[in-house]
């Protein structure tokens, strides 16, 4: 063919996309078929080197290193020609390694049946050209990385049987035109990136026995006119995004063993019909939108070996029979929305069923339907709520590799049958309510290498026959109540990769052995209660990348030869008794969380521990340790947390820390740290959201820049030396939930400008010098609620009125300042409020009495007056206040004294006068003697004392009596009154 | 390929069975709670479930044990619903979630958190019923769930708060009558001063303080449409108009 023939025949082709379905192709053919004859054998031997030259570097290529060098083509490798004929009929150059584009004179090749570049690096785009190739019957052109569009011009390939030009980079749609090869027996297009809808032309295509379009892009509904290939045996449509419902039709594919229709955005139930392809072998459903039951239908399919649904939104009852379907060794209905019971003798004896996986479904009821399927190997039923014990017969099951039963309620012991299933790898069973210990027969299972029995209730001792298990990769029992010690033998289990004994109730030392387990690479023994120290071979765990031993006992000194550990990345030995250095810990420079929280180590923080440069967290709070904080810290540009708290720490904040720009929580509280809080852990540290400086010989004013730090949460400052005023671009800091400044030596106001922090709940000003009043602005941070101490300071002026604005606050100390004036009536709005401190102050006035609930020593040093003080007028001493019985007993032994003296200068003036008148005869009882007023007198004397023993008496059986004071006081009257009435 | 296919799906779900290297109950709790939650304004970001506790992070206050008794995140903009897993933060004391825009009912799971003194819900979006559950909540002092869409009637099962202080249910769509007995009345009526009736048509506030040697009481039921106001013992159902 000469260079203008060719042109001529392309420039027919040209319009062929738009034009082809509609016209008549016979012409075009007619044409081709004219041109073809121009082609003679020496053409032949020219069009293949033109098609090796169009390759890069054909010539390193072995495959093709033989052509051009005989003269006959037909003895080229790959090249074929029929007996004694110099036409070539098939190239086969699959996987040869050709790399570079097909030539389109490659369509020249007239005579060409069989074109195979399959599995090579070929790329550019399919030369349209192949579309003259009308004797080609296999085109197959798969696993390159050919671009472009499909060439429409394929569609004139009427004898094609086979077109496999898949897994390429080819987009855009599959041309229409495909409908008219019809003799297609094999089309795949699959793991490309076509898109658009499946050609509805493609139903023409009556021969086809296997499509696979999987793995593209292609949309829209699956495509009536499919109806029509009743030939088809394989439909691949997976992986797309084809939308509407399952097709009905597909239930008259009689010929069909596997439809894949996975992963698409399919709809609607699983068309009854589907249980009429009684050939097929494999359905695959899985990651589409399916509603509805499973239809009962599915159970007719006898020669069904997979059946896949899973991760559908498939409801009602588990309807599949494997009872039914003999030939089933796959059921996969995982993730669905399956309700009811696994049916008894779910299983016939002659079931194939080998893998069973229906997790996360809402099953319930037991799992004992299941012992009928002996041949199972793989179970998974784990994210359901199925209930009951696992049965005892669950040995029945002898084939069992993996047995997957977690995140349901099982209830009931591990059997210890379970030793027989001696097969068994995986065994999950986390997270239900199986109780008592672990069976030794456990022991038994060489082959486990997984084992999961966390979050759940067990209990008993790990028992030492769990280290036969020597396959085991991973062991969990997170969340149990193991007790005893761990077992010696554990280093046996020398495949260990993670082991994880956290929150149980061990207790006893970690065995030596457990550092031979040197495939470890994650040990988490946390919250438990063991005690001893890390043994030295601990120093052989080179895997290891995490180990969390926090919340044990676990005491003494490190190790040295942890040093050796240089892939650890995460440590937590916090809340132990570890003491010595914690260097050994330093080995890795793959750190990333370091928590040694609440031990007793001691020494300095060591360099090394900032070659991790990843370091995120650093926690070294509560420990004793010394000396400054290294200004390496500054080359940790990843540090979020760095707690270096209450140690003994000294010198001074190194500047370098103003690197750690990402810093959320810096905690050095509780250390010697001196000098002044520095401007730039305000200016640099602007993620801060937690900066507790407090409790350290910190002094000097706060920095003014305090205001950049406005993601600030909590600030504590507390307990040092600084002096200067409390900054007003504090008020920047508006997501600060505490404030705490108290016990320094800060002067000047309280700045109204606090009110600006709208989100505070607890501030603490307490221990300073400040002056002047409290701010009325304070009434406005409405979320005040844990306590407002503003005690210990010098303070004056009223307690404003806008405090009784803080209705969620607790605890409100004022006291120890020179406040003046009345309580405001606005407190009684504290309805919150639990403690009240205004004691020693200057307040006066009546206590309202919403707060006379308080206590007395809420008000105490004041002049303040009323409930629960004290009345506020000022009455006299009460009369009617009573008397203690120590008072009324003075009283008596008063009047008793008295009385006697009394008597007793009676007696004398009466012996006296008796001797004067011892001559005269006096009757005592005559009164008409007594009239003389001596007699009268001495009479009366007499009578006194009778009349006052008797009243006297009679005031003792009235102790307390209010009449006491008025008996004394009245003495003689009442005296003169009884004598009156004795005569 | 179809083969490919198949152990793709069926491998992920053995992956689901990973261990539980860094879990925390209450560390757990959280993060569910906050995978319910839109937080436009970052303020759950340090909830990093991978921690060994959630004590390091943000609006999360521990004690020097390690649990959880606060957790304060009023007026952070938050949307989303309230979880059962917030009952599994045993040692709560103050439940702080107001002003935001919280939505759906109070789980009834709120009433296993035994110690909580706090349980600030106010100005969000809640809605439903007011759980019987809460009333388990003995220690609870404070109960804010003012400016809400609750309805239904006030559980008689509250009376046994016997710690409560303040009481909060104004502005919501609450029906029925206000409890006078069991706690509402621990305190003989004639020991309550009156403070405030403000009735305007069926808008009612009654403040009650109690002279007793306790403190002050507020009870607001202020602003909800439907509820009749102290129940009278014998003559109304507490769910009269409801």
């Amino acid at each position: 063919m000469d260079k203008t023939e060719r042109q001529f025949s392309i420039a027919l082709l040209l319009p062929l996309p738009l034009i082809l379905s509609s016209i008549c192709t016979c012409t075009l053919l007619l044409l081709l078929t004219l041109t073809c004859t121009a082609t003679t054998h020496a053409d032949t031997d020219a069009l293949l080197l033109t098609f090796k030259s169009a390759l890069i570097n054909p010539n390193a290529n072995d495959a093709l290193s033989d052509w051009g060098t005989s003269t006959s083509v037909c003895t080229w490798h790959g090249v074929t020609c029929p007996e004694n004929e110099d036409r070539v009929t098939s190239l086969n150059l699959s996987r040869s390694g050709l790399t570079g584009s097909i030539s389109p004179t490659i369509g020249d090749l007239l005579s060409l049946e069989i074109l195979d570049l399959s599995s090579n690096s070929l790329s550019g785009l399919i030369p349209r050209e192949l579309g003259m190739l009308t004797n080609l019957k296999v085109l197959l052109l798969y696993s390159n990385s050919l671009s472009g569009l499909i060439p429409p011009e394929l569609g004139l390939l009427q004898n094609l049987y086979t077109l496999r030009i898949g897994d390429n980079l080819l987009y855009g749609e599959i041309p229409p035109t495909l409908g008219n090869c019809t003799s297609l027996e094999t089309l795949g297009l699959s793991y490309c990136r076509l898109n658009g809808t499946i050609p509805p032309q493609l139903g023409n295509l009556r021969q086809l026995k296997l499509l696979t379009l999987q793995n593209n892009s292609l949309s829209g509904p699956i495509p009536d006119q499919l109806a029509q290939c009743t030939q088809i045996q394989v439909i691949s449509l997976n992986d797309n995004m084809l939308e509407g419902e399952l097709p009905s039709f597909i239930g008259e594919f009689s010929a069909l063993k596997t439809l894949n229709l996975a992963n698409n955005f399919l709809k609607g139930e699983i068309p009854t019909d589907i249980g009429n392809l009684t050939s097929l072998n494999h359905l695959y459903l899985f990651g589409n939108q399916l509603t509805g039951n499973i239809p009962y239908e599915l159970n007719q399919l006898s020669q069904l070996q997979i059946l896949d649904a899973s991760s559908n939104n498939l409801s009602g009852p588990m309807n599949i029979s494997p009872d039914h379907l003999i030939s089933l060794e796959f059921l996969v209905m995982s993730s669905n929305f399956l309700q009811g019971e696994i049916p008894k003798d779910f299983c016939s004896s002659n079931s194939s069923l080998r893998n069973l996986f229906l997790a996360g479904n809402a099953l319930t009821g037991t799992i004992n339907g299941l012992l009928s399927c002996t041949s199972l190997q793989s179970i998974d039923l784990s994210n359901n709520s199925l209930t009951g014990s696992i049965p005892h017969a669950i040995d029945q099951l002898t084939e069992l590799v993996n047995l997957a039963l977690h995140n349901n309620s099982l209830t009931g012991p591990i059997p210890h049958q379970i030793g027989n299933l001696t097969n068994l790898e995986i065994l999950s069973l986390y997270h239900n309510h199986l109780i008592d210990s672990i069976p030794i027969e456990i022991g038994k299972l060489k082959r486990l290498a997984l084992l999961f029995l966390y979050e759940n209730q067990m209990s008993g001792i790990i028992p030492a026959e769990l280290t036969n298990c020597t396959s085991l990769q991973e062991v969990d029992f997170f969340g149990n109540h193991f007790n005893g010690t761990i077992p010696d033998q554990i280093g046996n289990l020398k495949n260990l990769i993670v082991l994880q004994l956290r929150q149980n109730d061990l207790s006893g030392p970690i065995p030596p052995s457990l550092g031979y387990c040197n495939s470890l690479q994650q040990l988490a023994l946390a919250d438990n209660s063991l005690t001893g120290s890390l043994p030295d071979t601990f120093g052989f765990l080179t895997e290891l990348n995490l180990i969390t031993l926090y919340n044990n006992s676990l005491a003494g000194a490190l190790p040295r030869s942890l040093l050796g550990l240089k892939n650890l990345s995460i440590i937590n030995l916090s809340r132990n008794k570890f003491s010595g250095t914690i260097e050994p810990l330093t080995g890795s420079d793959l750190l990333t969380v370091f928590d040694l929280t609440n031990n007793s180590f001691s020494g300095r923080i060591p360099l090394e521990l900032f070659k991790s440069r990843n370091l995120t967290r650093i926690r070294l709070g509560h420990n004793q340790l010394t000396g400054p904080i290294p200004s390496q810290v500054g080359l940790l540009h990843q540090l979020v947390s760095l707690d270096i708290s209450d140690n003994r720490l000294t010198g001074e904040m190194p500047l370098s820390l103003s690197n750690c720009k990402g810093l959320m929580h810096l905690l050095l509280n509780g250390n010697r740290l001196s000098g002044n809080i520095p401007s730039w852990v305000f200016r640099d540290l602007v993620s801060l959201g937690e900066l507790d400086l407090s409790s350290n010989n910190f002094s000097g004013e706060i920095p003014k820049e305090i205001g950049n730090c406005s993601a600030l949460i909590k600030l504590s400052l507390y307990n040092n030396m600084l002096t200067g005023p409390i900054p007003v671009e504090i008020r920047k800091l508006t997501l600060l939930n505490v404030l705490n400044l108290q016990k320094n030596k800060l002067s000047g106001p309280v700045p109204p400008e606090i009110q600006q922090c709208k989100k505070l709940y607890e501030l603490r000003l307490s221990e300073n010098l400040l002056t002047g009043p409290i701010p009325s602005e304070l009434g406005s941070l409405t979320e005040l609620q844990v306590i407002l101490d503003l005690s210990y300071n010098d303070l004056s002026g009223q307690i404003p009125d806008t405090l009784g604005n803080l209705v969620k606050l607790e605890r409100l100390n004022l006291s120890f300042n020179q406040l003046q004036g009345a309580l405001p009536d606005s407190l009684a709005r504290l309805t919150s409020l639990h403690r009240l401190n205004l004691s020693s102050n200057l307040l006066q006035g009546e206590i309202p009495l919403a707060l006379s609930s308080f206590p007395q020593n809420s008000f105490s040093g004041n002049n303040l007056c009323g409930i629960p003080v004290g009345p506020c007028s000022d009455p006299p001493v009460s009369e009617g206040k009573h008397l203690s019985k120590a008072e009324v007993a003075g009283i008596i032994v008063v009047i008793v004294l008295v009385s006697a003296i009394v008597c007793v200068a009676l007696m004398y003036i009466m012996a006296r006068i008796w001797s004067n008148w011892r001559e005269v005869s006096v009757s005592i009882s005559d009164c008409e003697e007594s009239n003389s007023n001596s007699k009268t007198w001495v009479g009366n004397g007499d009578k006194i004392q009778a009349s006052k023993y008797r009243k006297i008496g009679s005031a003792s059986t009235r102790v307390g009596s209010s009449e006491e004071k008025h008996s004394w006081g009245s003495d003689t009257s009442v005296l003169q009154m009884k004598n009156d009435a004795a005569c | 390929m179809a083969l490919t296919s198949l152990l793709i799906s069926s491998c992920l779900l053995f992956l689901a069975a990973s261990p539980a290297l860094a879990s925390n109950s209450e560390g757990e709790a959280l993060c569910a709670f906050k995978s319910r939650l839109s937080d436009p304004n970052n303020v759950l970001q340090s909830w990093d479930q991978s921690l060994v506790n959630p004590c390091t992070w943000f609006h999360v206050t521990c004690d020097s044990q390690n649990r959880v008794i606060r957790l304060d995140l009023g007026n952070s903009n938050i949307t989303g619903a309230l979880g059962p897993e917030l009952g599994r933060l045993q040692n709560l004391q103050y439940l702080e979630l107001y002003r935001n825009n919280f939505v759906g009912k109070i789980p009834e799971e709120l009433g296993n958190l035994k110690s909580l003194v706090s349980m600030d819900l106010y100005e969000n979006q809640l809605e439903g019923e007011i759980p019987k559950s809460l009333s388990k909540l003995k220690s609870l002092r404070f109960m804010r769930l003012n400016n809400n869409k609750i309805t239904g009637s006030i559980p008689r099962e509250l009376v046994k708060l016997s710690n409560l202080k303040v009481l909060d249910f104004s502005n919501n769509d609450l029906c029925g009558t206000i409890p006078v007995d069991g706690p509402f009345s621990t305190f003989p009526p004639e020991r309550y001063e009156l403070l405030t009736i403000c009735t305007t048509g069926a808008l009612t506030l009654y403040i009650f303080t109690i002279l007793s040697n306790i403190s002050l009481y507020i009870f607001s039921f202020e602003n909800n449409k439907r509820l009749n106001g102290p129940e009278l013992l014998g003559l109304a159902s507490y769910d009269f108009g409801c």
